[in-house]
Parts: structure tokens; sequence; C-alpha cells
């Protein structure tokens, strides 16, 4: 099967600074990549590659084969992004925001269809109708994630997306994105927990300065050893 | 077109649910509408006024009636009758007063010298004057850059501020078409104000249907698109909403207030007008100089100019009207020069301000407004040329009377000259400031243009 | 600690590059707007006296003439500008420079700066007074929008209050600070003007010029208090810098531009003025019929003759020691000038009406406060300019009816001969007096108190809302 999200030697330099040091990464179908490392290690510039948000200095990023500084347009059909905080039009209610997204992504949809959407991201149904400005952090996560859903996207790109979650809305999350990734859907997930790397990957990298310097299965580690690699690579 | 119509109807919820925006706006009309009524009831105004001057000179007629029942010399008549010289407004005076609450919109003319009379000035409550008027043009020219400002100073700013940006171009949308749907959401809300205002102006003031209206509308969208120019400029600094605030205003203060008041030093100065108290003061050196003058003297230089009644009888008695008039005219010629370069010195400050005029799109505009409307100083100065022509009409009618000495009957009173002028629209000034706008709204589109395209739109 | 906190403050205004560069623009302009003021002073000022001494030696140079010549011959009255009109021009550029002063008749008072020029005038005047009323709070309110949202977004405001200060000892050190700030851009302007007319003609009315400039630099100062404590007190309440700073930006746009001019133009459709024409008729027709009975002026003026006749016991005008014409004249104009004194001041009450409505709205609005004080103080606003028109008129008066007075004593068959040359020189020339600070302050009471109101009721009711306001 081809890659469904692809980088082949992609760099990214700023002036006196190498953020992305030719990253070389294939991700397939169902496949989850929680991608590890401090701040400023390098993940959220690998995600902002694959979205085309910057340019990269050298090499590509591809999403479903398509090359993101050519197509810019075209590979956002197919990937979904939800930041570390969801930030949404705060007086526009939870159902109008997600009717925006899917629309400009291509997809109209009815109202119920949306509100089954934003319920099944786990948003609580009477929160729908009201304006975002009165939602929490994780309310308005879950209408990414419902934004995510109803684009039907090949490709989920996350940063941080638990930080500053309580543990349940951080285990219902991940729960769903296990849902998510059974259907097919590639995840690519920057992360500082190690633990819930461990329970949704599928892969673990480790990056630090720019480098990819260690990819590895989850099957083949256990969460302590997860974490003793971890900290052996950031000595 | 199907994601254009679907951000721009999101720009409208965004829009509605924004108070203050809606608040200004609505301010804004209502600014809009009262100056449509404040220009269109000055000028109902100063025409009640015009009209009512007939009326003042019956009366002045039947008073000079009951004090000379009989044929009168035509002298007593010129001395103390008042002709009416009117400045009838266009229809489109009451969008654009102009100048035309400084300069009189009427003058009241003896048979006396005329540059004695040629410089009264109306009762004017100088506070108001200070203050301007608060017409349609006022509104579009001053207050719709501050609307369009307060629509556009965070039209990508704040979607970044707010953190929404990521999300949005993580969409199949380009950052350029969601700035262009912006853009044209509050395009059609500025226009659409304007265009609203501008019909109810035109209509009020009942403005024929012509080519000008094209002209008015052209001018008022032109110089909207100018500042909305500017707000693409300044946000393809992608710089935060409150730099882009400042940044806007004070564009706002340089071209709104800053240049026309720097300019108006600088014409002042580059173009002196010569004096008109050196032209009032000789004016009357000359004329009572025409009392101790010896009469003969007086008589051969009037002759000179009116040669028809060079054979009329030799003045013997101390005192005669026809000898009275002539070295009032007199007066006149010797101040003529002095008139003409101040006439003149006027036009070419005037002149000037309008080459100097594309510095500042909105002295373009307005000095385009006050052209059609026919409320600028060329217009007043016209007037004054008019009014000229009908003291020479006035001097030609009584003249005969002088020097043939046919006595002043009741039934010449009907037979006076009279006055009314309406100055046109100067559409050649209103076209040349439309270049003008246009050039400099061409310059800025530009300008912002390449600076968007020269770089990515920072997400953060 | 409100010291400390302003310093902190003043430190940090006076290394932000971008109010650095601001002040400088503005002080800039200020001091360019006070030079150039100075320079158009300068020169309309030798214009018009120049004007007026050569009518005055016009005057007095005329050969033998009738006394009824001389008052048809007339003289010019010129206004001179006041001392301080180069810091605020006001209404000068809307008020003629000079009347036409003669016989039977009131002239208007011609040629206005406004009516020289086109509608470019009416985009307004680069003025010292236009800098410091406009420009300047612009300046405070981006010094000061984020006062209060900047330290709450950073955090900071937390770690202050955590040393033991109150919200209001911080507003007060950032008022304090704010102020310093500001008085670094306006004072070496207001020396610079200080200085120029110590360089000038500073012998004639010093005092009077002094204080008015000392009143003039304090009215501002407390309108700039009044705009910083607003700003800072609106930063406090608001949630985010960009709240506060649109909140205060449409606060200037509103006192700024739209309230003056909205005012102004609304008084003066409430109570319309008559024109010139209307006022000249209804002098003339009541000179004519008026008060005195309905009797037509033939018949007042053989009345009058009747009079002379019996009180000096004569029968014939060839005996009586007056001319009779000389005494009607003197009547004649008594009589029309009181008519006209009437309706002029009518027309002066229904201005003063019109511009009631901006005279109070500095109530609600400071910056119509300071404009109304600012020009007052300069000498140019509507009460001076009155004053003007008044002693033009006075003067008129007294020249006519002087000259009616040589005609009386003529005697009779006054207009076959002339008095000669030497009378004319005997004749005071108009000299105008403006008038002194103590008189102009009674005009300015309204503003100057809305001003303090304004100082304070922020200073007490806007620090309580600080009190209130949000901490972190």
């Amino acid at each position: 099967m081809p890659p469904i999200l692809e980088a082949r030697n992609l760099r990214k330099e700023y002036p006196g600074k190498l953020a992305l040091k030719n990253l070389n990464l294939q991700l397939a179908p169902g496949e989850v990549f929680c991608l590890l490392g401090q701040n400023g290690a390098g993940k959220s510039t690998t995600i902002n590659l694959f979205l085309g948000f910057i340019a990269p200095t050298a090499g590509a990023a591809f999403i479903n084969g398509l090359e993101v500084a050519r197509y810019p347009l075209e590979i956002k059909r197919h990937l979904a992004y939800i930041p570390e905080n969801v930030l949404l039009y705060p007086h526009l209610t939870g159902l109008e925001n997600l009717a925006l997204l899917s629309s400009l992504a291509g997809f109209k949809y009815s109202e119920s269809e949306l509100r089954a959407y934003l319920t099944r991201a786990g948003l609580p149904p009477e929160a729908a109708g009201r304006r975002v400005g009165t939602y929490s952090k994780g309310m308005r996560q879950k209408v990414g994630i419902a934004s995510a859903v109803a684009k039907r996207a090949q490709v989920l790109l996350l940063d941080e997306p638990t930080s500053g979650l309580d543990p349940k809305a951080s285990n219902e999350f991940s729960e769903l994105l296990q849902q998510l990734s059974s259907q097919g859907t590639a995840v690519f997930m920057a992360t500082h927990d190690i633990f819930r790397a461990k329970e949704v990957g599928t892969r673990v990298g480790i990056m630090r300065e720019g480098e990819l310097v260690d990819v590895r299965p989850t099957t083949t580690l256990n969460a302590n050893e997860l974490e003793q690699l971890y900290l052996k690579h950031m000595q | 077109m199907r994601l254009f119509r679907l951000l721009f109807y999101y720009e409208y919820l965004h829009f509605k649910a924004s108070r203050g925006l809606l608040l200004l706006t609505g301010l804004l009309l209502a600014a809009g509408l009262y100056g449509i009524y404040y220009g269109t009831a000055e000028v109902a105004r100063q025409r009640r006024h015009l009209a009512e001057l007939p009326a003042l000179g019956r009366h002045q007629v039947a008073e000079l009636q009951v004090k000379f029942p009989g044929p009168a010399e035509a002298g007593e008549i010129g001395y103390y009758h008042h002709n009416y010289a009117l400045h009838y407004p266009t229809a489109w005076a009451s969008l654009a007063l102009g100048q035309r609450d400084v300069n009189p919109y009427y003058l009241k003319l003896r048979l006396l010298g005329l540059q004695g009379q040629l410089y009264a000035s109306e009762n004017v409550n100088p506070v108001k004057a200070l203050s301007g008027n608060f017409d349609l043009a006022f509104v579009l020219v001053y207050l719709f850059p501050l609307l369009i400002i307060a629509l556009g100073f965070n039209l990508l700013s704040s979607e970044r501020e707010q953190g929404i940006l990521p999300l949005l171009l993580a969409q199949p949308v380009s950052a350029t078409q969601l700035v262009l749907a912006k853009l044209a959401f509050r395009l059609a809300v500025v226009l659409g104000l304007g265009a609203l205002l501008s019909a109810v102006g035109l209509a009020w003031a009942r403005v024929p249907f012509d080519g000008r209206v094209g002209l008015w509308l052209a001018l008022g969208g032109g110089y909207c698109l100018f500042w909305f120019g500017v707000v693409v400029l300044v946000a393809a600094g992608q710089r935060s909403s409150s730099f882009n605030a400042m940044a806007l205003l004070g564009a706002w203060l340089t071209l709104v207030v800053l240049v026309p008041s720097l300019l108006s030093v600088y014409v002042a100065a580059a173009r002196p007008v010569p004096q008109g108290l050196a032209l009032t003061i000789q004016q009357r050196e000359a004329i009572h100089g025409g009392w101790d003058q010896p009469k003969m003297e007086t008589m051969r230089r009037f002759f000179t100019h009116y040669p028809q009644y060079r054979d009329t009888a030799t003045i013997r008695e101390r005192f005669a009207w026809r000898w009275y008039y002539a070295f009032q005219y007199l007066g006149d010629q010797s101040a003529a020069p002095l008139a003409t370069a101040y006439a003149n010195g006027q036009a070419q400050r005037h002149a000037l301000a309008q080459r100097l005029a594309w510095l500042s799109p909105a002295l373009s505009t307005q000095l385009g407004f006050n052209a059609l409307a026919g409320t600028d100083l060329p217009a007043h100065l016209a007037f004054q040329q008019s009014a000229t022509r009908y003291h020479d009409a006035l001097r030609t009618f009584y003249y005969p009377f002088l020097f043939k000495k046919i006595p002043f009957t009741h039934a010449d009173y009907a037979r006076l000259p009279t006055h009314s002028f309406t100055s046109p629209s100067d559409t050649h000034a209103a076209w040349a400031g439309l270049g003008q706008l246009l050039l400099s709204t061409i310059a800025v589109y530009a300008l912002g243009l390449a600076l968007l395209r020269g770089r990515a739109v920072s997400i953060r | 600690m409100v010291r400390s906190i302003a310093h902190k403050e003043f430190l940090g205004t006076l290394r932000d590059r971008r109010f650095a560069a601001l002040s400088l623009l503005l002080l800039a302009l200020l001091l360019a707007a006070t030079l150039v003021g100075r320079r158009g002073y300068a020169t309309l000022q030798a214009e018009r006296t120049l004007a007026q001494r050569q009518v005055n030696e016009q005057f007095h140079h005329q050969p033998g003439r009738h006394p009824h010549r001389v008052a048809h011959y007339g003289t010019f009255a010129f206004r001179p500008r006041a001392a301080l009109s180069f810091l605020d021009g006001g209404l000068d550029a809307f008020t003629g420079a000079v009347v036409y002063l003669e016989a039977h008749q009131q002239n208007s008072v011609n040629f206005s700066p406004a009516q020289q020029a086109g509608s470019l005038i009416r985009f307004g005047e680069l003025s010292v007074a236009f800098v410091l009323q406009t420009l300047v709070p612009l300046l405070l309110i981006f010094l000061c929008f984020g006062a209060f949202t900047e330290e709450r977004e950073a955090g900071t405001l937390r770690l202050l209050l955590s040393q033991g200060t109150t919200l209001r000892q911080v507003a007060w050190g950032k008022i304090v600070g704010y102020g310093w700030a500001a008085a670094l851009v306006v004072v070496p302007a207001l020396g610079l003007a200080g200085g120029l007319l110590l360089s000038g003609e500073a012998a004639a009315g010093g005092t009077d010029r002094w204080s008015r400039l000392a009143l003039f630099g304090l009215g501002y100062a407390v309108y700039f208090f009044v705009v910083i404590v607003g700003a800072v007190v609106v930063s406090a309440r608001a949630s985010q810098s960009r709240a506060a700073l649109v909140t205060l930006l449409g606060c200037w746009m509103l006192g700024c531009l739209i309230l003056p001019k909205a005012t102004t133009n609304l008084g003066a459709g409430l109570f319309p003025a008559v024109t010139k024409a209307q006022l000249d008729a209804a002098v003339h027709e009541e000179a004519q019929h008026g008060i005195n009975g309905h009797d037509p002026q033939d018949q007042r003026a053989a009345a009058l003759k009747a009079a002379l006749f019996k009180q000096y016991g004569v029968t014939d005008e060839k005996d009586l020691p007056v001319s009779v014409a000389g005494v009607t004249m003197a009547e004649g104009e008594a009589y029309s000038s009181r008519v006209y004194q009437q309706h002029f001041a009518a027309l002066t009450r229904t201005y003063e009406r019109q511009n009631a409505l901006s005279t109070w709205a500095s109530l609600l609005n400071p910056y119509q406060a300071i404009r109304l004080l600012s020009m007052g103080l300069a000498g140019t606003d509507f009460a001076h300019y009155v004053h003007f028109q008044q002693a033009a008129e006075a003067y008129r008066y007294r020249l006519v009816q002087h000259l009616n007075g040589l005609q009386a004593r003529m005697g009779y068959g006054d207009k076959e001969r002339r008095l000669d040359a030497a009378t004319w020189r005997a004749i005071p020339v108009f000299g105008y007096q403006a008038p002194p600070l103590g008189w102009a302050l009674g005009y300015l009471a309204l503003p100057a108190l809305a001003l303090l109101a304004w100082a304070l009721g922020l200073s007490w009711l806007g620090l309580r809302l600080v009190d209130k306001s949000a901490t972190g």
C-alpha cells in the first residue's frame, strides 16, 4: 500500500538555526505515529511542513502522494489538523463553527448530521447550540475532532492534543483516536506524553534538535522502557 | 465561487454578531442622513433668503415711490435703490456645501462704485464656519474612512490573534481567498452604505439625473476603494491588530488632516494673494479724490471710456449726479488692476491647491465633490464676475437717464435689469479629481498586492 | 510606591521606540506649528498695522473739507491679531480683517482669510492648538491603552499586586509616569512659544500676555490629565488591549471630530439668524418709522427745526447759531445707530444661542471645553470678535457724531464752507485695545468648570472603577 504521509529528506533551516534535519518517514493508513521530543525539538515545524504553512528548505512532504508545496490546497482535502489549543470563533456556536469548517472543506451537512458529529466527538448535545465563547478547552477540542471526522480526513495531524486536558477528557480522546485509526485514518501526533504515546501509538519516534534520532514500534517496548529510551536520547 | 459565497456568508455572521461594528455602521448611517438633512436644509434656507430678496427690493421701490411721487432724478434713485445680485445654488450644493457658507450668496449693489460693494460679507457665525459643514460630503470624506478602518484594521490579524487561522488554513482555503472574501464583504457593506446614502441624498436634493450622478458615485466609490487599498497595504504587513489600528489611524490623520493643512500653509505662502485691504483703500481714495478734482478733468477722463456721452451739456452747477457717478466709475477703474490681481491671485491659489491635491485623496475627493456642486472658490469668483457684469448693465441702464437728463418715472423701476446666477458644475475639475483619486488608488493596491505576494501569511 | 511605579512607566515609555518616534514627530509638528503660526501672525499683523497707519495718515492729511464729506470719506478699522493668536488661531480664519467706517451705515467686517481661500482651508489649520487638542490625546491614547491590559496579559500585574500595592496605587503611578512623558513633548513647544513671545514686542500688555500664556499651559495640563486618567481607567476596565484601544479611539473620534461639528451645526439649525440684507432692511424700516410714533423722517426733521427755533427764540433759519442740517444729521445718526445696536445685539444673541449647545456640550466632551478655553485665552474666540466689532462701531459712532457736531457749530450755510485741514489732525484715530484677561475669563467660566469637573470626576469615580476591575 502506498504511504498516506511521507517525508523525503525534509529539511527546514532558519537563519542561524537548523529546525529540521533531513527527515525521512512514511505512514501507512491506519497507522498512529507519535513524535516525542522536548519543546523546540522540531515537532511543530514538522507538522507545519506537512500542512504547508511553512516552506521546506530542501526535500519534500507528501500527503496521499501529493507534494505539499506544490498542491497546498489539494492536500488539505485529505488531512485534518487539531492544534494544541483549538480556537474557534467565540461569537459563533459550536454548530456554526463546525458548519463553517466542514463546508470550507467542501462538505455540506444538515444540522442533525452536524449534531451527530459533535455528539460522536463527545460534545454534550445541549452544548452544540451555545456560543463557543462559553466552552472549555476540552469542549473546543471536541469541535476540532468533529471537524476532522466530518471532513473524512485520511490523515490527522495533531499537535500536543492532550496537553491541558483533564484525565477523563484525555482518555476519551485516546479512545476516539483508536477508533479512527481502526477505520484506516493515519495519525501523526506530536506529544510530550510518553504514556499516551505508548497507549495509542503504533510507532513512536524521538526527535532531538531537529533530528529524528529513533523510531520504534510500540509493540516492542513497554512504557517504562520507552521512558528510559527517551531519557537516554535526551542526555 | 461556492467557497467565496460561503466565506462571504460567514463574514456576514461575524459582522452581525459584532455589536460594536453594527453600532458604528448604524451611527454612520444616522450621520449620513443627518448630513443630507443638514445640507438640504441649509441650501433650502439660502434659497428662501434669495427668494425673499426681490420682495425686499419691491418694498424699497414702494418706499422710493412715496419719497419721489413724481418723475425723479435718476441719480437719486441710483443712489438709494438696492439691486440684488443673486447666487443660486445648484441642486448639488445640498450634498457638498463647500464655501457657500463663508462666501456671500447675494450682493446688494447700488449704482455707486462696485469695488466698495463687491466684497461685503454675509452675516456668518464664525464658530459655525470654523466647525465646518456637516454635509454628506463630510460624512463620505471624513467619516467613511473611519468605518473602513474599523472594519478592516483586523482583516487578518483578528483570526490570527483569536488563534483560528491555523484551523481555517488547514482547510482547502488559501489565505488570499480568505482575504478577498473578507474584503469583498466589507466592501459590500461600505459601498452599499455609501450608495444608499448617495441615493437618498440625490433624491432628497432633487438632483437632475445626468452624467454627474455617475461622477459623484465614482468619486465616492473610488475614495472608498482607496481606503480599502490602504487597509490591504497595512494588513499585508501582518502585524498585530493594535499596530494596524495605529497605522491606519495614522494614515487617516496624515491624509485627511495633516497633508491638507500643511498644503494650506504651503499654498498660502507659494501664492500670496495681493491683499484685498490695499484694494479697498485704493478705491476709496480714488472715489473721494473725485470730489476734489476739477469736474472738467473728471468728465474728460470719463468720456474716453464713454465717448457716446461726450456731447452732453458741460457741468456748471456745484453738484450733478452724472459727474458723481462718473467719478464713482473712475474710482473702480483705478482699482481695476488691483481687483484683477486679487481675483487672479485667488484663482491661482485654488488652481495650485487642485494641482497638489493628489497628495491626499481626501482632498481630491472633496475638491471633486465641491467642483461638482459648484460651491468652491471658482464658483464664487464666477459669481463676482457675473455681479460685475450686472453692475455694468445697471450703469448702462442709468447712464442715458443721467446724461440725457431723462426723468426717472415710476414705470422705469420695472425696467431695471435684474440678476440671477447659478454656478454651474465644474465637471472638468471633478474629472481631474477623479483621475487623481484613481491614480492613488491604483498605486496603493499595487503596493499592497506586491507586499502581500512577497511573503507567506504567518499563522501566529 | 506610586513614585516607583511612575518611574518604571516613565522609563518604559522612554525605552519604547515607537513612542519615541511618535513623540519626536509630534514635537517636530508642534515646533513647526509654533514657528509657522508665529510667521503667519507676524505677516498678517504687519499688513494690518501698515494698512491702519496708512488710512490714519490719509485721514489726518485730508485737505480742507466739509465735515460731512469727511464723515462719508470715513476710515477703516483693522482688527489687530491677538498676541497669542499664533498658538490658537481660533476663529481668525473666519472673521473679517477690516471694516469700513462711514456715516449712516454699519458695514460688515470683510476679507476673512477663509473667503480668500478655497475649501482647502476647511480641512483645518495646522496650529499649536490643533496639535495639542487633537494629536497629543491620540499619542496619549497609544501610550496608555495597554496600561493595565498589557500587564494583565503578561501576568505582571499580579506580580505588582503581590508586592502589596493596590490597584489604585498602580493606576496613580501610571498616570504620573505617563504625565511626565507627555510633558516631555509639550513643554519644549510651550517654552518656544514663551521665548517667541518674549522676543516679540513684549513691552505692551506684558503681564496680561504672560498670564494668558500661563493659563493656556495650565488648561492644557488639566486636559491632558483628563485624557491620561480616562485612558488608564478604560484600560483597567477592558478585557483586552485591543478592546481598550478600540474604545479609546472611538471616544477620540466622537469627541474630537463628530461631536464638535454636530453640536455647532445642530445649534445653528435650531436658531436661524437673519441675513445681512434682512438686518439692514429691518434697521432701515425701524429707523424710518420707528418707535418715535409713525412719523416719517421728514416730519421728524420739521419738528426738530421747530424745536430749534423755539430754543433759540428765532423764526428764520439764518438766525440760528447752529446748522440745522448738522443737528438733524446728529439726531438721525443717534437714532439709527440705536436701532442698529438693538438689531446687532439681537443677532449676536442669536449666535450665542447657536453656540450655546456646543458650549454646554463641553460638560460632556473635554475636547470642546479645552477648545473654548484655548480660543478664549488666545483672544480669538467669539467674544473677542464681538468685542472688536463693538469697539469699531463705537469709534464709528463717536467719529461721525464728532463730525456732525462740527457741522452743527458751523451755523447756517455750512454747505458752502469748509473746515481747514488742521481740524482732521485733531481727531483721534481708531486704536483697538484688546480686552484684558479678566474680561475674557468671564466668558470662560463654563468650559473651565467643565474641564475641572472632568478632572475631579475622573480622579474620583474613575479610580473607584479601577479598584473594582479585574486583577489577573
